[in-house]
């Protein structure tokens, strides 16, 4: 219990300086309300239209796909949080030469790890808990009994998720593991959405008729959604029977996963510890180049050899393809236009480049003292970061684009469109990122996907997602004005200006920055 | 009189409230190895960042080789080679590719580098790990490798924070043989070291700096000669308001300090 104390005490104190700066926790605190706000408004006008409606079915399948929408976003992340919390961490080494017991320490980091879980549920989850409820007019009692069924739900989540990360270190050699882990938690979730949807594209008929395919029931997300949607109903037995299950699961698997985890802990610790053997490459010969290109070199070696970078944009294809399942069961309320499909591409753009902008100098790690004391310029080293992460992002961004369009059957230019404002949304989130990210880097971190927990990923994305909607405003303008080419034309041509300014604007506040980083 | 290389001029540094670096003056000359001794947080290390351009000076100012490190920082690196306290390495790279960024970053040209290169990891023993990845070298295999990068582009100023931690006998010995040659071809050397034997033997003159302010600067001689003791030991010790081996003795024979 101490140590869950101290180490829960220990993480929001870091979290706590590494947002010394008072604008930041003001500026932080209010994007958040912000996002808050969006989710719980859009789910109350959702939920209300469809009451309205009629579309009982519908309304009541709904939490149980936005439970599981949550959970399949979870797995992603919580695989490599628990690997990172569990064994990758700085402070195990000193925790386990310490008298303590084994299974106090799998304890404390376990609590540690839900809470942080807990953190996500309350920005996402809650709002929409809330908005639903109000607009779907539930009875009184389903809002605390959805709640609280709302914050059992990450506990038994992460006990599932961190059993399975010990018993894949069990058969997969640890350096190995990672990149196992990450690539079940994007592919899997990604296989299981299109087959489930197809099955709704294919579902004729009008609203009141239309229901979401049935969650498997097996999952606790679907728990969690049946007891939201009772509550959206006013059946308050069901209601009360999910919560019981969820809760009485949630005290049965915790204590069994900890004891699992405790037992497979120490060996699963130093497997994980082991260096990954030494890779052993040519030499090479040597050939003059630019310190740009050099910079440019060592960067792409750098992601290329690490491939806990490559899942941020597995999970963006995968976008690709809930478009293109999704796309079928939308078109009775969203007309599909070009304009449509490069919102969509520039929103798929926009969060592929977001991580690689806003990890851009973090990832240079301890080794930072490096660029800063080699005779290299500012400008040398933003220009390496922006070149390095929207070329990762462009060639995403070209692929995904020309799947979606082949999908959609657009004809070349309008592909060419597509894809071109990919491109732009790409650079905006990029030097969003990169501009964030010479502001308040972090240089200390224990796996990669660690540079951007918690709220470090709000403000960059809501910056670039604002663009993003003033893009989408530009191009419906000039849609409504000048129909066919030339609305595009503009449209496009409107978003490039815009979409300059932006990356202009960060890449000089980057530049200053960069200049005076001290590490 | 030989031209001075490293001039710093009532340089400061403070972190919030603690003055880390406050107000020291002193200049290094070509031809010469300064070493730069003090306790534990005395900052010796926050000296040796505003030199290479890691961190900005609150107040005063740096130059190496006549360039204001704050005015013209890419001029004045170019002619400095540094080695960290910490070998902070690209663990994704190799000890090839590694140094051939560096080169790169130093605008060596291509035969320079891959002769330079073969040279440096050869004599420090490298040749055989030069394929591996960096995160795969121990600590000291770092240090060589930082080691190399320091000696690439042959420069005329070197910035050694504690280079000999980590190293074993064969490479520290290797080192001071390197650093002497520097000096004979009319480098300087700044280097600080809490080891006594080495300022002693490598050293022509040393600093001894305590809060932050030059206690005392001089060759070994000189230093030992106005405070009387007879080991650098002890002057440092006398300097640094640790107990010299007197006081030490007086504090052995008095009673015990208690117990919480
Ligand atoms: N980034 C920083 N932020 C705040 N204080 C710092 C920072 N870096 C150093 N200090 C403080 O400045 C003082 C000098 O530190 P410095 O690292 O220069 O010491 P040092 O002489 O190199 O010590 P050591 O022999 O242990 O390496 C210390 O009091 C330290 O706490
Ligand atoms: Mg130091």
């Amino acid at each position: 219990m101490l140590l869950c104390a101290a180490l829960l005490r220990q993480r929001y104190l870091a979290a706590r300086r590494d947002w010394a700066g008072r604008l930041v926790y003001v500026v932080a605190a209010a994007a958040g309300a912000v996002l808050f706000a969006c989710i719980a408004l859009m789910s109350y006008a959702g939920a209300a239209y469809l009451r309205h409606a009629h579309a009982q079915a519908l309304l009541v399948s709904i939490p149980a796909w936005a439970f599981l929408v949550y959970l399949f976003t979870d797995v992603f992340i919580a695989f490599g949080q628990a690997l990172g919390d569990l064994y990758l961490a700085a402070d195990v080494p000193v925790l386990l030469v310490m008298p303590l017991r084994t299974a106090s320490i799998v304890v404390a980091k376990f609590v540690a790890g839900v809470v942080t879980n807990e953190v996500y549920v309350s920005a996402f989850l809650v709002p929409f808990v809330l908005g639903y409820l109000t607009g779907a007019a539930a009875a009184w009692w389903s809002y605390p009994l959805a709640l609280l069924g709302v914050v059992v739900f990450p506990a038994l989540l992460y006990a599932a998720l961190a059993s399975v990360t010990i018993v894949v270190l069990r058969y997969v050699r640890a350096d190995k593991a990672k990149e196992v882990l990450w690539l079940c938690g994007a592919v899997v979730p990604t296989i299981f959405w299109v087959v489930s949807f197809w099955g709704v594209a294919r579902a004729n008929g009008d609203i009141t008729t239309l229901q979401l395919p049935a969650a498997p029931s097996w999952l606790p997300s679907t728990w969690v959604g049946d007891l939201v949607a009772a509550g959206a109903t006013h059946d308050v037995w069901p209601a009360v029977g999910w919560f019981a299950f969820l809760l009485a699961t949630t005290v049965v698997a915790c204590p069994v996963a900890l004891a699992f985890i405790a037992r497979g802990f120490l060996r699963g610790y130093s497997e994980a510890a082991t260096n990954p053997p030494a890779v052993r490459r040519r030499a090479g010969h040597f050939g003059r180049s630019s310190a740009l290109r050099a910079l440019v070199r060592k960067d792409v070696r750098t992601f290329l050899r690490t491939p806990q970078l490559w899942f941020g944009h597995i999970t963006a294809l995968g976008f690709i393809a809930y478009l293109l399942v999704g796309h079928r069961a939308q078109t009775p309320i969203l007309p599909l236009t070009v304009q449509l499909a490069m919102v969509q591409l520039g929103f798929v753009a926009m969060l592929a480049g977001l991580n690689p902008g806003m990890t851009a100098l973090s990832l240079e790690h301890a080794a930072i003292w490096l660029l800063r004391s080699l005779p290299l310029s500012a400008a040398d080293i933003v220009g390496d970061k922006l070149a390095v992460a929207w070329g990762q992002t462009a060639i995403l961004v070209c692929a995904g684009g020309l799947a979606l369009c082949y999908g959609y059957h657009f004809d070349a230019p309008h592909t060419l469109a597509v894809v071109v404002f990919g491109l732009l949304m790409a650079a905006v989130s990029v030097g969003c990122g990169l501009a964030f990210d010479a502001t308040y880097p972090s240089f200390q971190w224990d796996n990669p996907n660690a540079i951007n927990r918690g709220i470090r990923m709000v403000m960059p994305f809501l910056s670039s997602i604002a663009v993003l909607l003033a893009c989408a405003l530009v191009l419906g303008l000039a849609r409504v004005a000048l129909h066919g080419a030339a609305g595009v034309l503009v449209g496009l041509a409107a978003s490039a200006l815009l979409a300059a300014a932006v990356v202009r604007a960060n890449v000089r506040r980057a530049l200053q920055r960069v200049a005076c980083l001290e590490p | 009189m030989p031209q001075v290389l490293i001039e710093v001029d009532r340089l400061t540094k403070s972190f919030g409230a603690t003055k880390a670096v406050d107000g020291i003056s002193f200049e290094v000359y070509a031809g010469e190895i300064f070493g730069f001794l003090g306790p534990n947080g005395a900052g010796k290390t926050t000296t040796i960042k505003i030199l290479t351009g890691l961190l900005t000076p609150t107040s005063g100012r740096a130059r190496l080789g006549g360039f204001d490190v704050v005015r013209q920082p890419l001029a004045a690196k170019r002619i400095l080679g540094y080695v960290p306290d910490e070998p902070n390495v690209y663990q994704k790279l190799t000890a090839v590719e590694f140094l051939d960024f560096v080169g790169d970053a130093y605008g060596m040209s291509a035969r320079q580098k891959a002769l330079r290169i073969g040279e440096l990891l050869a004599l420090f023993g490298l040749d055989g790990a030069a394929g591996d990845l960096l995160g795969s070298y121990s600590h000291g295999m770092k240090q060589k490798v930082l080691l190399c990068a320091a000696f690439l582009h042959d420069p005329k100023i070197y910035i050694l924070d504690e280079p000999t931690v980590g190293l074993d006998p064969r490479s520290a010995r290797l080192l001071k043989t390197l650093l002497r040659e520097v000096t004979a071809r009319g480098g300087a050397v700044f280097m600080s070291t809490h080891i006594m034997e080495i300022a002693q033997s490598l050293c022509d003159r040393v600093a001894i700096i305590n809060r932050g302010r030059i206690a005392a600067a001089g060759s070994v001689l000189e230093l030992q000669r106005l405070s009387g003791e007879r080991t650098l030991e002890d002057v440092f010790l006398g300097l640094t308001d640790g107990v010299t081996g007197t006081g030490m003795a007086a504090a052995a024979r008095g009673p015990l300090p208690e117990t919480p």
